[in-house]
């Protein structure tokens, strides 16, 4: 997963990962590749865009 | 690895973690609160409102430390500009209240628990947890240090992430079509037709949504919206920019602060406890789902949450139905009242923007304190009467 950086670290892409991947810290933030099932729902829900998947 | 123990662990201190770990310390529990950020209540993900009746109903006095506005009233505003004031001194408004400053609001909901008894710990990560026989041990990492923490009970008051409940078993995942993407400017130079009055703008400006004006006093306000990402092919960041852009009270301000965050307005979490675990806040789905507000709902969830526990510990009981208690409580308190307010929210999300302009033309000169519910359904009946039939069971 791509974060971009102007990423804001709100969490909201964790609350909807269905698999729970997704760890947010104060500024910075973990995505547990090997498990992500591709279904690309953070990306979608980012307030700002900051999620992209990479090519 | 160092371990601590205690008897109630809370992960998050927003006001739900913080009115747990107070009330769980003031009934005699001994309590630690964590929090991954450097700062208790940095960065807002909030648009600061909070209603007088529920700070009254939690015995929480209004502090000129973190109140920045009292409101009179509410506008209404369609999507053609229509609007309906509804004023204080007209009709009661149950969600009349304050305009707080969250960063400040927080950290002293945290000192309350702090004086209570509870050990706070910042910038302290939970990382994960394993069961134990009697309770959970918490890995955490703070400034660069790893370490555990034994609890009889963890309460997960971890916002809208909600890891500690899955990490424990609970559903928490929020679907996409219950997550309110919020976004919000707070900005200087508004001119508002009356900055005593909180201001919600409706229909297309935000798909699944409102936005909103809250007004915090001189020519300050946060000026923001919340959509939901599955009705939208834009971002909320776009909404609000052009929201900001076509606002009349808007055209001369400036932004100093920017905040995001997701709502969880989807009704609140079906189970909140099992062996050893709570949730509660955010993380439990304590959001009122019509108007996306939960700071009143998280501390009063909290104040139950902290009660259960420490009776619990009390009893050296912590299995699921001991804490079921907690979770009757909240389903009587707050989600009974929750299940009218996603009835309404279809309701509304169903009206096209030309419904809800001619909503607005009707009640836009309505003297609201001689309205009956009779009168109120004549006239929605009048606009749309199919969109009302989903409003049917409300009364």
């Amino acid at each position: 997963m791509i974060v971009k950086e102007y990423c804001m670290y709100c969490g909201e892409c964790a609350g909807v990962c269905p698999h729970c991947l997704i760890e947010v810290r104060e500024t910075s933030i973990d995505f547990n590749e090997e498990g992500c099932k591709d279904c690309g729902i953070c990306i979608q829900v980012c307030p700002v865009k900051a999620l992209a998947k990479e090519d | 690895m160092k371990l601590i123990e205690t008897d109630v662990l809370v992960i998050g201190a927003g006001p739900a973690g913080s009115s747990t770990a107070k009330h769980a310390a003031l009934n005699g529990a001994e309590v630690i609160l964590i929090d991954k950020k450097s700062e208790i209540g940095s960065p807002k993900r909030c648009a600061e409102g909070v209603s007088k009746e529920g700070l009254k109903k939690l015995g929480i006095e209004p502090n000129s430390r973190w109140v920045t506005k009292e409101l009179s009233g509410v506008r209404l505003i369609s999507p053609n500009g229509t609007d309906v004031w509804m004023k204080e001194d007209q009709v009661k408004l149950p969600e009349a209240g304050y305009i707080l400053e969250r960063k400040v609001f927080d950290k002293f909901m945290a000192m309350d628990a702090a004086r209570a008894g509870a050990a706070i710990m910042i910038k302290t990560l939970a990382r994960g947890m394993r069961k134990d026989y009697d309770g959970y041990i918490v890995s955490c990492e703070s400034m660069g240090e790893d370490f555990e923490i034994k609890a009889k009970i963890v309460v997960g008051a971890d916002g809208p992430e909600s890891r500690v409940g899955r990490w424990g078993g609970l559903k928490t995942a929020v679907k996409p079509k219950n997550m309110e993407s919020g976004i919000q400017f707070e900005m200087v130079g508004l001119e508002m037709e009356d900055p005593d009055v909180i201001e919600f703008y409706f229909g297309s400006v935000a798909p699944g949504g409102y936005a909103w004006i809250f007004p915090k006093g001189d020519d300050i306000a946060n000026v923001g919206l919340g959509i939901v990402s599955t009705v939208t092919n834009k971002s909320a960041y776009e909404h609000l920019v052009e929201f900001v852009k076509n606002c009349p009270a808007t055209q001369n301000a400036q932004p100093v602060e920017l905040n995001v965050g997701g709502d969880p307005v989807g009704g609140m979490t079906k189970t909140l406890v099992k062996d050893n675990l709570m949730i509660v806040g955010d993380a439990a789905g304590h959001v009122n789902p019509l108007t996306g507000g939960g700071i009143i709902t998280a501390l009063e969830a909290g104040m139950y949450a902290g009660e259960v526990a420490a009776a619990a510990v009390k009893e050296d009981n912590y299995t699921e139905k001991r804490l079921k208690e907690y979770q009757e409580k909240c389903k009587k308190e707050i989600g009974d009242s929750f299940d009218k307010y996603l009835k309404t929210k279809d309701y509304l999300l169903s009206l096209s923007d030309s419904d809800l302009d001619s909503i607005a033309a009707a009640f836009q000169d309505t003297e609201f304190e001689n309205i009956s519910t009779k009168e109120l359904i004549k006239l929605l009946i009048k606009v749309s009467p199919k969109a009302l039939l989903k409003l049917g069971k409300l009364f």
